[in-house]
Formats: structure tokens, C-alpha cells, sequence
């Protein structure tokens, strides 16, 4: 491993044994080295001086030729046990004498070599001159100095000086463990503390200081950014609570936003946002008021469901009315945002009402719309100071939010009412000006028609009545083309019905309505109460009819077939049976539609007459309603819109699809508007509006001048109900017609008898279908066989299923809807009577 | 082997040298006594201080003498030939007589004046001249140097004593290389 990644311990080992062991070992080496120096130089010496003194000695023996003297003299050299050979050369370089004495010749040089000291192979050599004085050099000494000791020597100064390393360094090696603590143990505290900190994230970690050196420095200033570090991440966490807090709470508002943009009215939005504050925020008590500037009054309109039993508690419920005083109140509603930290000890009476509740902080958002505020938002804690600066810009962002989206829903919901308006509006026009199209195209139809058919009916009638000589299958055809003709002439003439705009100059009479509904309900008996009955289906009937009974001007006749229409449409919408409510009622009204906000929002059809429209501004006149409700199956908005329309009829082949036109006829000619609410399954209401009758106003007229005239027949009325007989003797007398009538069908055949034998045959006989003991068809049997050319008019309430399921019995020479149709008698009158 | 065999063999190389020039056999010649005897002369001024009083200055000569008839056959002269002692250079003097002998500082005196040795010594007493002969009982005569042949070499009989006398200092190196091997006293 290398050095710097070892442990600070080790390094700090591993330096100390090397730098101690370095300088041990330049010391040993320099000691070594200066020893080794020291002895070569006192080596030299030595020998210098030992030659010298040799030299010196041996100047008389070698002068004289003594070589026992000179052997004696190089003894003496014994004394220096380093000193191992001697010798002695004379002048001539010739071997004189030597030392060891015993030693052979040939260890030594054969020949003296040049003067002065040498090293040489581990030895120091010594050539000396010899010479007594100054003067003429007798000879040389030789010396050989063994440097064998000093290597020994160095050897041994080697192993001292390793041994002493070894010491030392072990020395060092204890001296340093125990030392070296004084850096590794801070150093190590300190990466304990760093590591300590990384891993664990253990912030509130302390490396302990162990002394005042740089270490001690540095853990200080490790300690204090810890410190500053702890400082700033807890500033950061709160930077980030507080961030997350604002997030958490654009989220909330941009949830709420969203939320109350999905809305439109301003109720529930209203409630979403008291719901998410009451859930989110939360609070413990939140409500919007709706101000009224006129009165400085607000009005709570919207209680949370969690602040609710508070409310109730505070009599704050919603509708609610609360005084803007003098308090924040009134500073909320100039358009400031009030925050009362502590309402506890309120003198006013609003927050003195909330702390009531154990409601302490209160803060009241104004909710403004082209700077105008027209509601506020309370919100209210019972923690008190517990709104934070964060909540109440929240709360005013927030209402800023609702009120933008509150006006938003009011603008909306205006523009849809107008819009609505408009749609109506549109409608009628389009449906009135269609009407009268369609009017208009029926009148020129009916008009060509009848001339076509004039000829038609006229020759077909001559040719029956003038031409005796016809054949019985001519006879025959030519009243089969008559009663065609008639047929036409009959869907004509309802034709007319529909748009008769100025036809005859209507002489409108003053009603009593309640009479003519009473008379309509007898006569429809059967079709709204006992052909249910057949089925098992039980119609209830219900009346409403104002006191005192109002007063309409218009053509009875007219009114009461309308409302004969209407009726039977009820009949049979219930065809499982419900409630037919009819109903008078005197109302003011304006000639515009009425603004109601109610839910679910019915479909509304206001048809006005023409040129009512112009009226919309003007005051609002009395006018009588009349109007016919059933529980039955409703319309469809398609249906609804039609309905009116001629020959327009869900009921198949059994509707003529004239009912209701014919309704809407009348009431254009009497300045009626018709109203009809309908929605699949939620039943049918039809409202026909007459302006009522003037109460100064006098009788003008007692007729109408209807239809064609028919001469005055005599008639014979054949049925069991009372009130038809009564009503038809009416109607018919009316116009001019003799009438006779008779209970029940034996009575009136004994009456047709009985006319015949008094020479006063009737001209026509009218009678029911439905008789006990003798029904319809017996009569008319019977009249027929006793004189077959009075006409036969059979009065039935299954008339329209007769003649479709072609069930029509012989011996009848028209089949008429019970109640007879004035109109559709008078043409079958004037039509039989011409044919009779 | 002494230098002064080294200096007689270079003496007889040389003769032999001129020998073999002029025909003759080379032989190696071992050196006589005489010729030693010379050299030995020569080294004795070396071995020997004078008072200041010897020498007339720092320059003066060291003055060898032969009396009576010379053993040397030119040895000593070839010995001393180019030598200079102490920064003297050295002359040799043959003498007839006693009163020659004036101005010598090694007088030798030979065997032919034997006779009158007694004369001589006394006529040298009070003198600064070392004595060096070969006659026996030189030393107890009065001499102060004698050669002895002993095994051959020649070895030193000396007399400190009247060397002392003389006014001479003697080297104790001198002394102990006469001491060494040497015949211990005259017989």
C-alpha cells in the first residue's frame, strides 16, 4: 500500500522510523567515516614516525655494515603488533636486513620501491630514506602497516552502530507510539466527527478538542462550521417548510380555483370553497356573506358543514342577517382584508358573536367585482394569532379568486337568461310566424279546395235529388261521392278552424268561465273518467277555480271546444291513470316571460300574441288564466315545439293533429297567449291567458256569428245523459233548430214515430251510441227502415276509433266525437239538412 | 649489505668495467679490507662532531690523513671523491710525519709507523684529531679508533675516552654499532 494511503498513525510511525533511522545512520556513517579517516591518518603518522625513528637508528648500522645492530634496531618494532614486516635496504637497493627476522627473503620486496606512503591491497606501505643528517643517503627502510585491524575495527564500529539503530529505532518506535497520539488522536476525532456527520447526517456531533495547537485550531473551526452548517440547514428546513406550506397552499388555491371554475352558480361555489378551507387549510368556522350595500346589511350565505353546528350555535345560519357596524365590518366591506388576531374580548357585536363560539382569530376577506365588494369570506380559528401573514395572502388571493369566479357565474347565469330570453323569444317568433304560414296556406287551401268540391257536391246533390231515374248502383255512387265530399269538406272546414283570422266578424261576449268548464267537464265525463275506467286506470280530477269567478270576453263555443281539446290530450297522456287539475286564476302580467331561478328549471314556452312584443315595458294587466294540468307523460322539447302545429299528432292514426291548432286558433282570435310546461314524464300543463273582461263592460252580444248558416230543422236528440240532450237542445236551438229530445233509445224511436204520425217527421236525428236497452244502432236502424232518408247523426265517444277501424254501423249517416263539435255538427247539419 | 659494500662494488664495477674495456674477464670481486677500511674513513665524519674550534670556517674542509704508507690503493679517494659532510667537502692528505699532520681531522695512521706511535699519539694530545689505525693496542696506547677483522668484516674497537679528551663527540650510534658484534676489547 502506498504511503499516503496508510493510516495517519502509521505514517506518522513510519516518518518518525525513517527520519531517526536516516539520521542514525548518516551519524554512524559520518562516525565510521571519520573513525576510518582518523585511523588511515594516525596509520600514516604512526608509520612516518616509526620510519623516522627506524630510519633514524638504523643510519650507524648500515653506515658500518652491523646487521646483528640493524636486525636489533627492527626488533624494537615489535612493539607495534600492526607493524607486520620490516626491512632494510642499503644503498645499492640490496636487502640488508628484515623483520620478522625468521621470515623468508622472498616476503619481502626484492627491491625498494620510490620513497613515501601508499595504501596498497589493505596494507599502508612506507618507503623511507636513510641517511645520517643531510648527508648521502645510506640506504631505505621499509614498512608494511596491516590495515586488517581496521577493517576489523570498521566492523566492529558497524555492528555496534547497527546495534544501536536497532536500539534506538526501538526507542523511537516507543517513544513515537506514545507521542504520536499528541496529532493522530485529534486528527483521528476530527474524521471521526467529519465521518460521523456524512454518514448519519448527525449534525449535532462535536469533535472534543484535545489540546491548543494548529489541531486544536482546526477542530474549533470544524466545531463552528458545524455549528454554522446546523444554523444554516435549519434555516434552510424552514426556508423549505415554508416553501412547501406556500406550495401546498397555491396548490390548494389553484384546486379551489379549478373547482369553482367547474361551477356556475354561485351557491355551490360558494360551498366548494368553504369546504376545501374548511378541509385543507383548515378552519374551524368559514361562511360567505352576501352584502347589500342599500341596507349594510350581509347576509350569510353559504355555512361550511364542519362550521355548522358553530353556526347554529351563533345563530349564523345561512339567510342570516348581520349588521355591518363600525367594526372590521365595515373596513371589510370598503374592500380591505381584516385579520383580528384575538376577538376574545371584542367590544362589537359580530366577533363578540364568534368568540361566543370559542372562535378567537378571525380574519374577513372582502369579495369584489369591478370594485365594488358584494360579499365577504369569514374565516375563523379558535387557536388565537393563528393566522399566519402566508394565510391571510392566501385567503386574499383566495377571495380575490371567488370573487372573480362569483361575478363570473353572475355574468354567466345573466347572459344564459338572456340567452334563454332570446331563444324564446326567437321561437315564438318563429313558431308565430310558421303558425301563420301554415295559417295562411291552410286558409288558400281550404279556399281552393271548397271551390273544387263546390261543383262536386252541388251536381252529386242535384243529380240524388233531381234525377229519379238513376239506377240504384248510380244512386249508390253518387252518395258514396257525396259523403266523400262531405269528408273533404269536413278536414277543410277544420282547416279553417286553425287560422280564421276575421273570418265573420267574432262578436265576443262576456263568459263566466266557471259555467263553461263545469258544462265541458259533464260532457267529457266519459273520455277522462270512464274509458280509464274500462282499462282500470283512475283519473283523478281536481279543481281550482277562483272566487269569485273571473270574467273573459270571447265566443263560448270557441272556448269550450278548446277546452274539450285539452282535456281529452290530458285523457289521454294519463293513459295509466293520474291527476287532471283545472284551474282559474286571476294574475297581473307583463308581457315578458317570467324570471324565476327554479330547479330544475322547467321547459318554459311563452307564446305572445303578435305584436306583443312591443308591450314588454308595459305595466302589467289583469289577465284570467286558464289552465288544464295533467300528471301524464309529458313532452319532449321536439314534441312541445310542434305541438301546435296543424295536423301535427303523437296519437297516430286516432289524432287528427287539429286539437291544438285548433286551441291556438281560438286564442289568437280572442288576444289569448298559450302557455304549455312540459318535460318528458313530469306531466303537461296548458295555461290559455284572456285578458279579462272589462268589469264595466255590458253583454254586446249573445252570438257568435259562426260558420255557414243552416236552415232551422227539426231535429230530433236521442240520448240518456241529461246534460248532452240539454247542451245539444241548447246549442241547436241557438241556431234556430227545433228540438226535440228524448231519453233513452226506445223513447226516441217512439218519438220519431210519433213526430211521423203527426205529420211532423223530424228532419234529422241525433243520437248517442252508447244507450242501455237500446243503443245507437238500433235507432238508427229503425229510423232508417221507417224513413230512409232522414239523416242519422250517431254521437259517440269511440267516433275516431269507429271510423278508423271502419267500424262505422250502417243505417248512421255520420259518426260525431261526444261531445259533438258545434262545427262538425253544423256542417253535418247544414250538410244533412241539404241532403235530407 | 652495507652501503659500503655497495660503495666498494661500485668501485669495482667501475674497475671491472675498465677491465673488461681493456680486454680482460668480468669477475664479481669481493672487496678487500682496505678498500671497507677506506670507506669506513669517510662515514667516520659523519658519526663524529668537532668542536667549533676545528675548522677555521663553516666552510672549511674535513681533512683526512693518511700517515706513513697509504693501505688504500686509491680507495679512500674514490670513497670521498664528490662527497660533501654537513656541507664540507673532504680531503685526503697523505703525510710523512707527525708534523704534517697539522690541519687534519681524521688522521690514519699506518702500520708503518708502528714504531712511532707513542710520538705520534703524544705529539697529537690536546689536539681536536680523531685517531683511527689498525695497529693492535691502539686503543690502549691511546688511540681512539682501531679496526678489527673479525669473521671476515671489520668491525670498530673504540675509546671514548680519549676521543673525549680530544674534544670530540662521538655518536652513540657510532658506539653501538662498534658495541654490537664486536671484539669487546683488544687481545
Amino acid at each position: 500500500m502506498p504511503l499516503r494511503n496508510q493510516p495517519i498513525r502509521r505514517k506518522l510511525m513510519i516518518m518518525l522510523l525513517v527520519t531517526s533511522g536516516a539520521v542514525l545512520a548518516i551519524t554512524c556513517a559520518a562516525f565510521i567515516g571519520y573513525q576510518y579517516a582518523a585511523y588511515r591518518a594516525a596509520a600514516r603518522h604512526t608509520v612516518q614516525t616509526l620510519g623516522e625513528i627506524a630510519a633514524s637508528n638504523s643510519t650507524a648500522a648500515i653506515a658500518f655494515d652491523n646487521a646483528t645492530d640493524e636486525t636489533e634496531v627492527l626488533r624494537a618494532l615489535n612493539a607495534e603488533r600492526r607493524i607486520t614486516a620490516a626491512a632494510v635496504y642499503d644503498a645499492n637497493g640490496v636487502l640488508f636486513s628484515h623483520y620478522p627476522a625468521d621470515a623468508p627473503a622472498s616476503a619481502f620486496p626484492p627491491r625498494p620501491k620510490r620513497d613515501g606512503l601508499r595504501f596498497d591491497q589493505g596494507m599502508l606501505i612506507d618507503y623511507q630514506p636513510i641517511r645520517q643528517g643531510g648527508n648521502t643517503r645510506l640506504g631505505t627502510l621499509y614498512l608494511r602497516w596491516d590495515l586488517v585491524s581496521l577493517h576489523r575495527e570498521i566492523a566492529l564500529y558497524a555492528l555496534i552502530a547497527a546495534g544501536m539503530t536497532g536500539f534506538a529505532m526501538l526507542l523511537a518506535y516507543l517513544l513515537g507510539r506514545s507521542l504520536q497520539r499528541q496529532i493522530s488522536r485529534p486528527v483521528q476525532t476530527l474524521g471521526q466527527a467529519a465521518l460521523a456527520v456524512s454518514e448519519k447526517r448527525d449534525y449535532s456531533v462535536r469533535a472534543p478538542k484535545l489540546g491548543n495547537d494548529e489541531l486544536g485550531t482546526l477542530t474549533d473551526a470544524f466545531n463552528h462550521m458545524l455549528d454554522q452548517l446546523t444554523a444554516d440547514i435549519a434555516e434552510r428546513n424552514a426556508f423549505g417548510t415554508k416553501l412547501q406550506k406556500q406550495l401546498s397552499r397555491l396548490d390548494l388555491l389553484h384546486r379551489i380555483t379549478r373547482a369553482v371554475g367547474e361551477r356556475q352558480d354561485l351557491r355551490s361555489i360558494f360551498q366548494v370553497v368553504i369546504r376545501h378551507l374548511e378541509e385543507q387549510v383548515p378552519i374551524d368556522f368559514g361562511c360567505i356573506c352576501l352584502y347589500d350595500p342599500h341596507e349594510q346589511i350581509l347576509t350569510v350565505t353559504s355555512v361550511g358543514a364542519r362550521s355548522r353546528e358553530t353556526a347554529l350555535e351563533l345563530a349564523l345560519t345561512e339567510k342570516a342577517r348581520v349588521p355591518v357596524d363600525r367594526n372590521g365590518l365595515s373596513r371589510c366591506v370598503r374592500g380591505e382584508l381584516v385579520y383580528e388576531p384575538n376577538i376574545a374580548a371584542s367590544p362589537y357585536p359580530f366577533p363578540g358573536t364568534l368568540a361566543k363560539g370559542g372562535l378567537c382569530a378571525l380574519v374577513v376577506a372582502p369579495l369584489r367585482a369591478e370594485s365594488r365588494v358584494f360579499g365577504v369570506l369569514v374565516a375563523a380559528r379558535r387557536q388565537p394569532e393563528s393566522f399566519s401573514s402566508g394565510d391571510c395572502e392566501f385567503l386574499r388571493q383566495l377571495s380575490e379568486h371567488v370573487a372573480l369566479a362569483a361575478h363570473q357565474a353572475q355574468l354567466y347565469d345573466a347572459l344564459q337568461r338572456a340567452y334563454d330570453d332570446l331563444r324564446h323569444s326567437q321561437e315564438t317568433v318563429v313558431q308565430q310566424e310558421r303558425l301563420r304560414a301554415l295559417g295562411q296556406m291552410a286558409s288558400g287551401v281550404a279556399h281552393d279546395i271548397n271551390n273544387a268540391i263546390s261543383p262536386i257536391a252541388l251536381y252529386t246533390e242535384s243529380l240524388l235529388e233531381r234525377e229519379p231515374g238513376l239506377s240504384e248502383r248510380a244512386r249508390s255512387y253518387l252518395t258514396t261521392i257525396q259523403t266523400a265530399i262531405h269528408d273533404v269538406a269536413r278536414t277543410v272546414s277544420r282547416m279553417r278552424e286553425f287560422y280564421r283570422p276575421q273570418e265573420g266578424q267574432a262578436t265576443l261576449a262576456k263568459i263566466d268561465l266557471d259555467r263553461v268548464i263545469r258544462g265541458v267537464l259533464e260532457l267529457t265525463q266519459a273520455r277522462w273518467r270512464d274509458v280509464p275506467q274500462e282499462r282500470g286506470a283512475v283519473i283523478e280530477l281536481r279543481t281550482d277555480l277562483a272566487q269569485p269567478p273571473p270574467a273573459i270576453m270571447g265566443a263560448e263555443n270557441e272556448i269550450r271546444d278548446a277546452l274539450t281539446n285539452l282535456i281529452f290530450n290530458a285523457a289521454d297522456a294519463m293513459s295509466d291513470g293520474g291527476t287532471l287539475t283545472l284551474r282559474t286564476k286571476t294574475v297581473m302580467r307583463q308581457m315578458k316571460p317570467e324570471a324565476a331561478a327554479e330547479s330544475p328549471r322547467p321547459i318554459r314556452d311563452v307564446l305572445l300574441p303578435e305584436g306583443s312584443s312591443a308591450a314588454v315595458a308595459e305595466p302589467p294587466v289583469e289577465m284570467v288564466c286558464l289552465e288544464v294540468s295533467d300528471t301524464g307523460v309529458g313532452m319532449d322539447a321536439e314534441t312541445r315545439r310542434r305541438c301546435l302545429e296543424p295536423f301535427f299528432t303523437t296519437k297516430g292514426e286516432r289524432g287528427t293533429g287539429m286539437g291544438l291548432a285548433m286551441v291556438y286558433g281560438m286564442t289568437q282570435r280572442h288576444r289569448a297567449e298559450v302557455e304549455i310546461d312540459s318535460a318528458p314524464g313530469q306531466g303537461t300543463t296548458v295555461r290559455l291567458l284572456f285578458p279579462a273582461a272589462p268589469r264595466s263592460a255590458e253583454e254586446t252580444g249573445r252570438q257568435l256569428a259562426l260558420g255557414l248558416p243552416v236552415r232551422p230543422m227539426r231535429i230530433l236528440i236521442v240520448d240518456d245523459d241529461p246534460l248532452i240532450i240539454e247542451s245539444l237542445r241548447e246549442t241547436l236551438r241557438g241556431d234556430g233548430h227545433h228540438v226535440t229530445a228524448a231519453e233513452g233509445g226506445q223513447a226516441g224511436i217512439d218519438a220519431f214515430e210519433a213526430a211521423r204520425a203527426r205529420g211532423e217527421p223530424f228532419e234529422l236525428v241525433i243520437t248517442d251510441l252508447g244507450m242501455p236497452y237500446v243503443d245507437g244502432r238500433r235507432v238508427s236502424a229503425a229510423i232508417k227502415t221507417a224513413s230512409p232518408m232522414t239523416p242519422v247523426v250517431l254521437l259517440t265517444g269511440w267516433g275516431q276509433r269507429l271510423t278508423a277501424e271502419n267500424q262505422v254501423p250502417p243505417h248512421v249517416d255520420r259518426v260525431l266525437n261526444k261531445p259533438p263539435r258545434l262545427k262538425d255538427l253544423r256542417a253535418a247539419l247544414g250538410d244533412l239538412g241539404r241532403r235530407a | 649489505m652495507g652501503p659500503l659494500r655497495a660503495r666498494i662494488r661500485a668501485t669495482a664495477v667501475a674497475l671491472l668495467i675498465a677491465a673488461g674495456l681493456l680486454g680482460g674477464r668480468p669477475a664479481l670481486a669481493v672487496p678487500t679490507a682496505q678498500q671497507v677500511e677506506a670507506v669506513f674513513l669517510f662515514y667516520f665524519s659523519q658519526f663524529v662532531d668537532w668542536p667549533q674550534g676545528a675548522f677555521a670556517d663553516e666552510r672549511s674542509p674535513i681533512v683526512i690523513g693518511v700517515l706513513g704508507a697509504d693501505p688504500f690503493d686509491g680507495a679512500l679517494d674514490q670513497a670521498v671523491a664528490g662527497e660533501r659532510v654537513n656541507g664540507r667537502s673532504i680531503i685526503v692528505r697523505r703525510l710523512k710525519s707527525i708534523a704534517d699532520a697539522t690541519g687534519c681531522h681524521i688522521l690514519y695512521i699506518s702500520s708503518s709507523e708502528a714504531p712511532q706511535l707513542p710520538q705520534i699519539l703524544s705529539a697529537l694530545k690536546g689536539r681536536n684529531v680523531l685517531t683511527v689505525s689498525d695497529l693492535g693496542n691502539f686503543v690502549q696506547s691511546g688511540g681512539m679508533i682501531r679496526f678489527v677483522l673479525i669473521d671476515e668484516h671489520v668491525r670498530l674497537l673504540i675509546n671514548p675516552a680519549a676521543a673525549q679528551a680530544a674534544g670530540l663527540k662521538l655518536s652513540s650510534k657510532l658506539l653501538r654499532a662498534a658495541a654490537a658484534g664486536g671484539p669487546g676489547g683488544e687481545g
